[in-house]
């Protein structure tokens, strides 16, 4: 027997946690317990060393009709693998406390959450280290199954928006498959090395194929538009802390493959030198525009939700199109900052989620329509919400400003007008549907019944707050976050991001955090000068001491404006949302459904002698021909 | 460069952003009076009046986000002055750029928007919602004029951007050089600065159904200061991309007095847009002067 590598026991740790809520995930201390697991397989990650080193391969591998699978990492596993680790980790800690017992007393199943989500750690851990097409198909089922277990783990709506997910999932993984058999066929092995080394000499016609087939498979997981119906009801309606962890991550296995395959194996040159037939665009353009239509049609979406945990993973589909959209400008900026999205992304919509689900908890409603003034009952969680919200707007001094930024720098330097309007457009959307998120969860009125709301359990705070800071940390030093995905852009072959401590070197205009945020504290510290400092002491009126339009407005009357916020927009573009994709996916639905119907009839009902006696006559005409 | 010379720098730009601004803002009740064929107010009334509204004994606060937000409206834009060049002083321009600097300019419309959605007053909310409709409005032809700058001049660093313009003389300005991404400018700068006939958001004329609703006294007063920041960062922006930038103060503050006085004049002889039909101009016109301004820059 070999020695165990590093990665041996990244894996093994991940199987150990797997087993232990398999078999004590009932017990209470299966919550603290999952924590320590997620933290160790953490530490073992980092022990791996693969960022800054070489890759590490596993001593397992596992022979299938002369098929060997096999796994190992390297810097870009590693860098999808930490955050996927380090949301399981933060989810169960949110989930360990307070919020478990609730889940308890409604009747669902501890163990059944505890497995559920370390199974999908496992998986994705797996899938991020497959050495081969074969090993990733196995991953990519495994993280399907593993996903669905979790979205239908809760019952009622979730396991319906679950099974929509399986439909997709189904279809997306038939078109890998079929995609998978084209490259066997063509380079006659499933190993890394050797198909990536043949995807660039393809043909225009076999990339294509490819493209259509592993691409479309890809995205569904990454929900980019056309399939990314399924991933909104079936992220927001997993329970808490798996609709956080699902959020963050999830669907970024489709980016990583569509990475490893398309930008590692294909290459952005290929992509560029890849006509559309009939047309002036490249397919790199092509993917692009998908991207960019990804950012803008699922946050306006995001814009007409009524729920706040709908509203974010909306958002989640539509902060995906940033990725892939750096990556396809693919210059060292822009695919630095796709890349560090997937980082800063992760963080803050984990966050968002959290603050979400932390609301629910307190007050047993996510309705935007429903909630209003909580600022004062949950300070903290409102803090933890206006962090995130700024990240995820991208405005400074938040992370997600510095991911966002490398992409519109990187846009202008490739001279991409329409796709820089489209990414800004995006953000302007996102800045107009977070507001409504905190103002209907947090600002205006406060209604009786939340009167004695009190803050999220410390429990559920903590990995809240912590993942706050990491956001804001992010924002002010990006770094080190810009030092990891360099090490995954020398491995991809993409030039390496200038960085420095700050952010971008550049000469034409660079960016540097720490001077950026410093300014603005400075600048926060003036303003609270002449505010707090100049004029008469202000006197605070009680909360629910309120007037609008001469009239004094008591409490028990509903004043807060939430329902259709931004009424005046709705009045130009309202008409704009025709539900064209869900109309699309409709009548798919359908002719599959008459299609069953009409070869049940045929099989079934049609005089089957008939039809024998028709294959019959078929058979003699072809083998007679 | 040395610290303690950027140091001051850093108080003197926002310092000078402030005196300015107040300076505009008189102009702007000037201009509007002597169209409606009044005096208009004396040199110092603008800063009588944030003196005033400090010194007012009824300052109702309605919670802590309530002031923070006008914390974030004046902090944003003196942390924003920082990053303007102006003659002689560069601050830390080049440490952030065009694109953060437009960012940076959405802080204190955020802080805003908190702090008036804290004081629960449907009218309030109502105004915010109209203000960031407008932004998605008017933020989209001007990053369109943004790109086409930053395009042209191959560079977001606004140093370079005025180094370049002033190198050839008024040939090298960008207004010279991108005539309609200068218009599509203005045209935004009119809808992002509030005025008419695009000021549905602010709403000034019926205090009661705008985002002002529930600030009175130093709330007031501190989104009084707010708008002289915002008037001076808009004009110093557009001399910057445009106008070459300055060269020595005197014709700096002439062209950002100049540039502030164009919206002004246009803006007192408007009615009002719904927010639909402002939303549809702005998305037309400027949009397609901006786009077609891109097409001449990028050949």
């Amino acid at each position: 027997m070999p020695s165990l590598t590093s990665l041996d026991h990244l894996l093994l740790i991940s199987a150990l946690t797997l087993v232990l809520m398999l078999l004590f995930g009932r017990l209470r201390i299966a919550g603290p317990a999952s924590v320590v697991l997620y933290g160790g397989q953490f530490a073992a990650l980092i022990a791996t060393g693969v960022l800054f080193g070489e890759p590490v391969a596993s001593s397992f591998t596992l022979t299938v009709l002369d098929q060997t699978m096999s796994w190992r990492y390297d810097a870009l596993s590693w860098f999808f693998a930490m955050i996927t680790i380090g949301a399981g980790f933060v989810c169960a800690w949110y989930a360990a406390g307070a919020w478990m017992d609730r889940y308890r007393e409604r009747g669902h199943s501890a163990r059944a959450f505890h497995v559920a989500l370390a199974l999908n750690v496992f998986s994705m851990l797996l899938l991020l280290g497959s050495g081969d097409f074969l090993s990733l198909f196995l991953g990519w089922e495994l993280v399907s199954w593993a996903s669905f277990l979790l979205m239908v783990i809760a019952g009622g709506l979730a396991a319906k928006a679950a099974l929509r997910y399986l439909a997709y999932a189904f279809t997306g993984a038939m078109a890998i498959l079929g995609g998978m058999a084209l490259v066997y066929g063509q380079v006659g092995t499933f190993a890394y090395a050797d198909v990536l080394e043949a995807l660039p000499a393809m043909s225009n016609g076999q990339l294509w194929t490819l493209l259509l087939l592993l691409g479309s498979g890809f995205a569904v997981k990454m929900g980019l538009l056309p399939f990314h119906l399924w991933q909104a009801g079936a992220y927001a309606e997993t329970p808490g802390p798996g609709s956080a962890f699902l959020g963050a991550i999830s669907a970024r296995m489709g980016l990583y493959a569509i990475i490893v395959v398309f930008v590692a194996g294909a290459g952005i040159a290929r992509l560029t030198a890849l006509e559309v037939p009939y047309t002036f665009l490249s397919s790199r353009e092509l993917i692009a525009w998908i991207a960019a239509l990804t950012v803008i049609l699922p946050t306006y979406t995001a814009l007409q939700q009524h729920d706040a945990r709908y509203l974010l993973a909306w958002h989640g589909i539509g902060q995906g199109g940033y990725m892939l959209l750096g990556l396809m400008v693919g210059n060292a900026v822009g695919s630095a900052g796709g890349l560090l999205h997937v980082f800063n992304y992760a963080i803050t919509q984990a966050a968002l989620l959290m603050a979400v689900f932390a609301v629910a908890h307190r007050t047993g409603t996510t309705d935007l329509n429903k909630l209003g003034g909580l600022v004062t009952r949950m300070p903290l969680t409102f803090l933890v919400l206006l962090f995130g919200i700024i990240s995820l707007a991208g405005l400074p001094p938040m992370a997600g400003f510095v991911s966002k930024w490398m992409v519109y720098r990187s846009l202008l330097t490739e001279g991409m007008p329409l796709l820089f309007v489209a990414a800004v457009i995006g953000t302007l959307g996102t800045i107009l549907s977070v507001y409504k998120l905190i103002h209907n969860i947090f600002l205006g009125q406060l209604r009786l019944e939340h009167v004695d709301v009190r803050e999220a359990p410390l429990s559920m705070l903590i990995p809240m707050l912590g993942l706050s800071a990491v956001i804001f940390l992010a924002g002010f030093i990006p770094g080190p976050a810009l030092s990891w995905v360099a090490q995954v852009q020398q491995l991809l072959g993409l030039p390496q991001v200038p960085f420095t401590l700050g952010g971008i070197v550049d000469a034409r205009g660079g960016l540097d955090m720490i001077w950026l945020v410093s300014i603005l504290m400075a600048g926060f510290g003036v303003g609270a000068l002449v505010f707090f400092g100049l004029g008469n002491k202000s006197r605070r009126v009680h909360q629910l001491d309120n007037y609008a339009g001469g009239h004094f407005l008591t409490a028990d009357v509903r004043y807060q404006y939430s329902d259709n916020f931004y009424a005046g927009l709705m009045h130009l573009i309202g008409s704009w949302y025709r539900g064209t994709f869900l109309w699309l996916e409709g009548a798919l639905a359908s002719s599959l459904e008459l299609m069953s119907h009409a070869m049940n009839g045929l099989y079934r009902f049609v005089q089957p002698t008939l039809l024998m006696l028709a294959a019959a006559v078929a058979a003699l005409a072809w083998a007679s021909a | 460069m040395d610290w303690q010379e950027l140091v001051i720098e850093l108080i003197l730009m926002p310092l000078v952003a402030f005196i300015a601004g107040l300076g505009m803002v008189l102009m702007m009740r000037k201009i509007a009076a002597r169209i409606q064929r009044r005096v208009g107010p004396p040199l110092l009334q603008p800063l009588w009046d944030i003196i005033k509204l400090h010194g007012k004994v009824t300052q109702t606060s309605h919670g802590l986000i309530h002031e923070i937000g006008i914390v974030m409206a004046i902090g944003g834009y003196v942390a924003a002055e920082t990053l303007l060049p102006v003659p002689g002083m560069n601050g830390l321009s080049e440490k952030g750029g065009l694109i953060a600097l437009l960012y940076m300019t959405m802080i204190p419309s955020l802080g805003l928007a908190l702090g008036v959605g804290q004081c629960a007053n449907p009218n309030g909310s109502i105004g915010i919602s109209r203000a960031l409709t407008a932004m998605l409005a008017y933020d989209i032809p001007m990053v369109i004029v943004i790109f086409g700058v930053a395009y042209h001049f191959q560079s977001t660093n606004l140093v370079q951007i005025i180094a370049a313009q002033q190198a050839g003389g008024v040939e090298t300005w960008g207004i010279v050089q991108m005539p309609l991404l200068a218009i599509a400018g203005l045209f935004g700068l009119q809808a992002m600065l509030g005025k008419q006939p695009f000021e549905i958001y602010v709403a000034p004329a019926e205090i009661a159904t705008g985002p002002m609703v529930e600030m009175g006294g130093k709330f007031l007063g501190g989104l009084f200061v707010m708008q002289c920041f915002q008037l001076y960062t808009a004009a110093v922006l557009y001399t910057v991309l445009f106008l070459g930038g300055g060269q020595d103060w005197i014709t700096f503050l002439l062209k950002a007095f100049a540039v502030v006085a164009i919206p002004m004049t246009i803006a007192f002889v408007f009615p009002r847009y719904r927010t639909e039909d402002m939303v549809r101009l702005v998305w037309k016109w400027p949009v397609m002067i901006g786009l077609l301004g891109i097409a001449f820059v990028m050949n």
